[in-house]
């Protein structure tokens, strides 16, 4: 899965010349909390959060007497370019979505500009895009039972279980697969478009595999 | 001892699949069996399931599905789905004799020829939403016949309570954005157990918000769970809704040697949430209670669940 699929592909940019106060009106606009600040031919020269702006005026907020008004002027007089953060973080065309998983989490950012190989900003991919693909590729809220099944470490105990499964004719809507608690092991967890998963079970443990019992592994 | 109305009708049996199926005709046949033997059912008052006009049906369901369920019997397809939802050249008619069942419940309920009611049909109904049957669902049996009181009996306000260890999503989707009918919802949890829904922030849509709530529980819990659900959650909504009916999605599925799933709900607990809703009731909507048949697949917990279950009906 690439990062194009899922990113936003109509990103709202700003000019590094504007001021902070158009950069909070479109934010609030557009609900959204940062604005990668686009120079001459859209290509990505800094971003702004919301959070830039909270700071601007900070000077202001501290004062004692200042007005709402003259927090309002200091934005409206603060080029954008003045607070934006010049180093981002970016992703490119070609990032697998993986790839921003680990920038989302390892660089702690909430959102990661996507640029193309002029540099111009091409989208913007969130956490909470992120998120969202995760939600899809668990199968969460589709019509579906859920299996954990523990095969031994080593090739082909998935594809002996998807045999199973299909010669019932059942779809899989979701497969994850992580290490086992115990050494050597493999947890298995798919989804299956069935309510009757009872001789799913059956014939998976009779080909010798060990199906976890709910109630002991959510304690 | 209340009057209590037992909706039944032999040819509930004629839905049957053409391979092995938990949902079978023997679960209900053996529900018969036990109540009569035991002299439970001569306790009961008889009540003869009718065919509901197809203007029934569409309170509830697509007319496109209607057709589709229909003509998929005629020309003897074997499922609706994978091999879930089986189907067999009567499965029509029987599905449509189940809604009726549930809708024969509700009107003796209504008219006060019964107190309480409780319909032993099948196919179940819970997992059916508008579109289409799923999860060994054909129609949606309680919430047609909850259509059907408010329609013909001027009955604005029902609260349905489903304890069937699966999410009642049919149910659920029916009703989400329809602040007068109530869903409570108390089964295994989504991430463990089929349909994969019925989540805790489920609580309704629009002008619906507030009138759903899910309790979902983790694999493994049983009839001490159950209570403090019903106590903190089940009474609460139906005090401040005020129900004038109370309609159950009476699945045994719950039951600790169901095999289909991971909660260990004894039939004692059976006891007390039969009980429990029907205290409720006589509090708040005059004892008025109709309980119908959802799932249940281990037949021995199936059979001796249903004889409490009736028995607390019948306040005996
Ligand atoms: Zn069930």
């Amino acid at each position: 899965m690439f990062v194009v699929r899922r990113m936003k592909k109509h990103v709202v940019t700003i000019s590094p010349a504007a001021s902070l106060y158009e950069a909070r009106e479109i934010m609030r606009g557009n609900n959204i909390h940062q604005l990668p600040v686009a120079g001459e031919n859209g290509k990505l020269v800094g971003i702004l959060s919301n959070r830039d702006i909270r700071e601007a005026t900070l000077p202001v907020g501290i004062l004692r007497g200042a007005t709402e008004e003259e927090a309002v002027e200091l934005l409206k007089k603060t080029a954008v370019e003045k607070v934006m953060t010049r180093k981002v973080t970016v992703a490119t065309l070609t990032d697998t979505l993986e790839d921003a998983i680990v920038l989302l989490h390892d660089f702690r950012i909430n959102a990661l500009p996507v640029v193309d190989d002029k540099g111009r900003v091409a989208g913007i991919i969130t956490r909470t895009d992120v998120l969202k693909a995760f939600i899809e590729a668990l199968g969460v809220g589709e019509i579906s039972s859920r299996l954990e099944v523990v095969v031994p470490d080593r090739p082909g105990g998935l594809a002996k279980i998807v045999s199973i499964i299909k010669g019932f004719n059942v779809n899989i809507t979701s497969i994850l697969t992580t290490g086992h608690a115990e050494a050597g092991k493999r947890t298995i967890f798919f989804r299956v478009a069935t309510i009757n998963v009872l001789p799913l079970k059956q014939t998976i443990q009779e080909a010798g595999f060990e199906i976890l019992d709910p109630s002991l592994y959510h304690v | 001892m209340n009057r209590v109305g037992f909706v039944y009708h032999s040819d509930y049996l004629l839905h049957a699949a053409p391979f092995d199926h938990p949902e079978s005709p023997s679960r209900l046949l053996a529900i018969v069996e036990h109540l009569s033997s035991n002299g439970i059912a001569d306790r009961m008052i008889p009540i003869e399931p009718v065919y509901p006009g197809e203007s029934d049906i569409l309170r509830v369901h697509d007319p496109e599905y209607l057709r589709k369920l229909e003509a998929a019997c005629r020309r003897g397809d074997t499922t609706l789905d994978a091999e879930d939802t089986y189907l067999c050249r009567n499965s029509y008619t029987i599905a449509l004799l189940s809604a009726g069942g549930a809708i024969a419940g509700a009107e003796a309920v209504a008219t006060g020829m019964v107190r309480r009611a409780f319909c032993a049909v099948r196919p179940p109904g819970h997992h059916a939403d508008r579109h289409t049957g799923m999860g060994f669902c054909l129609l949606n049996n309680v919430a047609v016949a909850a259509r059907y009181l408010q329609a013909k009996h001027g009955i604005s306000r029902v609260f349905i309570v489903d304890w069937d260890v699966h999410h009642g999503n049919g149910t659920q989707s029916i009703f989400l954005e329809d602040p007068s009918v109530f869903f409570f919802s108390i089964h295994e949890h989504p991430s463990f157990l089929y349909p994969g829904t019925g989540r805790r922030w489920e609580t309704g849509k629009g002008a619906g918000e507030g009138t759903t709530i899910n309790a979902p529980m983790s694999p493994g819990t049983g009839d001490e769970e159950y209570r403090l659900a019903f106590e903190q959650m089940l009474q609460p909504a139906v005090e401040r809704f005020r129900p004038e009916i109370i309609m159950i999605s009476a699945g045994f599925d719950a039951h600790r040697e169901d095999p289909l799933a991971d909660i260990e709900v004894t039939t004692e607990g059976y006891r007390f949430m039969t009980r429990f809703v029907c205290e409720l009731a006589e509090r708040h909507c005059g004892g008025k209670v109709v309980s119908v048949l959802e799932g249940g697949y281990e037949i021995p917990s199936l059979v001796a669940s249903v004889a409490i279950h009736v028995q607390e009906l019948l306040g005996t």
